[in-house]
């Protein structure tokens, strides 16, 4: 039960009201339209969805922040919103855009108060916290106030922070916002070691591929209050775009390559850079014909980049969505 | 017991994280400084015209030490109105209550530590000033002792108006009108720049009874002119008061929590 999270049929929907020449007119919004998931202990999850599509909802619901319209959910077999107080203890949260930090205090000070806010035995808290500052590298500014903290700095401080009441499951709201590229890669291989080794189940949402593909291995797309995609990263990217990028560097000038499903993106007068649709032509026969093409120096076949794929899913939905209304 | 230490730490952090950084209580002795020599100059004048010794029961040193303690109260005021505004604003107050914490509580608990801080500087920078403006007045042990009796559940009378102002953010685009209307009716009502005692007869029993003064009249007037039998009737109006502002805020919070989805996306 420890570190697992079900979701089913979960729904909430919010009441707007407008004024109108002194009439009242009471609108419903759908934010989480019907969402069911079952996510075993020690997973590491991507939740992902353009703005507006329902992720912060679900996780305030799952965290016992709101309650839902309908539906229901368990994490670590509680009820998030029946027994808030309870499943504090379990979950931890960082929200990336919100601090947990005293501003003015050093990290060390936040984390003896979280100590004490958690009831923790003092034996264990040092323990945990010895390995956090040691994993997350917070030596150097541990006795720092928080205003002098870079952004990475602040950034790994607040997840060690959210990590030391050993929570099973943690909720990433956004960990990697405004981080630079060297201090997110550093993040998200913290928080990946720390899913594998400690088997904590992670929840994150993110907009950046990067970090989908550097922590997740499983995602789940929502896209207006409903999963529209919930696979393994490696085969949505197979699945979704069934394209190949297939880069080439020849020796000599190749002769031309005609197939269909196969297309020039690149050419330089030695390289080639080449989409195969993987759907119309098997890659087998698209390797053979650059082999025949010239003598070959080098050549690498590469996913498309995640980035197009998730913006591939969300345009599609947004395209069936428009269809659907067109039919009504 | 574990849980009321989990929030007097929560009150020793607040301390420290106050006494971090001191650069605004410049501003304020300067702010004491031409407030208090003001009304000597005003006091002065006053005490001369009417050629009386003592004006509502108080000597011209006692009443220029009742502004430094009020003084003191209203100046260590937190903006924790504006704090719980902006957490409801932005759904930063989701990072509290995703802990085994309640979050008025530990609101409380925080301002209390921060006003401590706050309050004891204020009253420092005051005291100098006072003693070099009108020299000491007679203390003793028993008597400061029945001002700090006085004095914390003022401070929790006060945070519990503020909570309730600060939870309307919930609703009301913005809050500042309403922490300005209370703010100037604590310093009014409140007695802050004359004892009650100076009011028209016909209003003081109103005044005297109304939570203001508990936060600002009372304490300070505990301070220049102690008295036991008095004391008991102040903690009874702090305490009355103190539960009719924690009931109207425990309402507002209540309804709060179930708006809260509107907030924070």
């Amino acid at each position: 039960m420890e570190g697992r999270i079900e979701l089913d049929g979960l729904r909430k929907t919010f009441h707007v009201t407008r004024w109108q020449r002194l009439r009242r007119t009471v609108g419903e919004v759908v934010a989480v339209d019907g969402v069911s998931a079952q996510i075993p202990a020690g997973q590491s999850v991507a939740f992902i969805g353009p703005n507006g599509a329902g992720k912060s909802t679900t996780i305030k619901m799952l965290t016992g922040i709101l309650h839902p319209s309908s539906g229901t959910a368990r994490v670590s077999g509680l009820t998030p919103w029946h027994e808030r107080r309870k499943l504090a203890y379990q979950i931890g949260a960082v929200f990336g855009q919100r601090s947990q930090l005293w501003y003015h205090l050093p990290p060390r000070d936040t984390f003896e108060l979280l100590a004490r806010v958690y009831s923790l035995d003092r034996e264990r808290y040092r323990r945990t916290r010895d390995v956090l500052v040691e994993r997350f590298g917070l030596g150097p500014f541990l006795d720092m106030p928080v205003r002098k903290l870079s952004l990475g700095q602040r950034m790994r401080a607040e997840i060690a922070a959210s990590l030391l009441h050993e929570p099973r499951v943690v909720f990433l709201d956004e960990p990697t916002i405004g981080l630079d590229v060297v201090a997110r890669h550093e993040l998200r291989d913290l928080i990946q070691e720390w899913n594998r080794e400690q088997g904590v189940t992670v929840l994150l949402t993110s907009h950046d591929a990067g970090d989908i593909e550097g922590v997740a291995k499983r995602v789940i797309v929502i896209n207006h209050g409903r999963v529209v995609l919930d696979d393994s990263v490696s085969s949505m990217r197979r699945r979704y775009l069934g394209t190949k990028l297939l880069k080439v560097r020849f020796h000599e000038r190749p002769a031309p390559i005609e197939l269909d499903g196969v297309s020039l993106v690149k050419a330089a007068e030695y390289a080639l850079k080449l989409e195969v649709d993987t759907r119309t032509v098997p890659i087998m026969r698209v390797v053979t014909r650059v082999l025949e093409a010239g003598p070959v120096a080098d050549i690498a076949i590469e996913d498309p980049p995640l980035d197009e794929v998730i913006a591939h899913i969300y345009s599609q939905t947004a395209r069936e969505r428009d269809m659907l209304v067109q039919a009504r | 017991m574990n849980a009321l230490a989990k929030y007097v730490y929560v009150g020793r952090t607040a301390v420290r994280s106050n006494m971090a950084y001191l650069g605004e209580v410049a501003a304020r002795v300067f702010f004491l400084t031409v407030i208090l020599y003001i009304f000597l100059q005003l006091w002065l004048v006053t005490y001369a015209e009417t050629g009386a010794d003592r004006l509502g029961g108080l000597t011209l040193a006692q009443m220029l030490w009742y502004l430094v303690i009020t003084e003191a109260i209203t100046l260590s005021a937190p903006a924790v109105a504006l704090e719980i505004d902006s957490d409801v604003r932005t759904g930063a107050i989701a990072v509290q209550l995703v802990r085994p914490l309640s979050y008025p509580l530990y609101r409380l608990w925080a301002t209390l530590g921060e006003r401590a801080v706050r309050f004891i500087l204020n009253a420092l920078v005051g005291s100098a000033l006072a003693l070099l403006m009108v020299g000491p007045i007679a203390l003793s042990p028993q008597g400061l002792g029945l001002f700090l009796l006085a004095l914390p559940l003022a401070f929790v009378l006060d945070f519990m108006a503020y909570l309730a102002i600060g939870l309307c953010a919930f609703w009301l685009e913005n809050t500042s009108g309403l922490v300005l209307i209370y703010s100037r009716m604590t310093m009014i009502f409140g007695g802050v720049l004359l004892p009650i005692e100076l009011y028209p007869d016909s209003v003081q029993w109103l005044l005297v009874n109304l939570p203001f003064a508990s936060i600002a009249y009372a304490p300070a007037r505990m301070f220049v002119d102690p008295n036991a039998f008095e004391l008991v009737k102040v903690l009874a109006r702090q305490g009355v008061g103190i539960a009719i502002f924690a009931a109207i805020a425990a309402a507002i919070y209540a309804a709060a929590l179930r708006r809260i989805h509107a907030h924070g996306g």
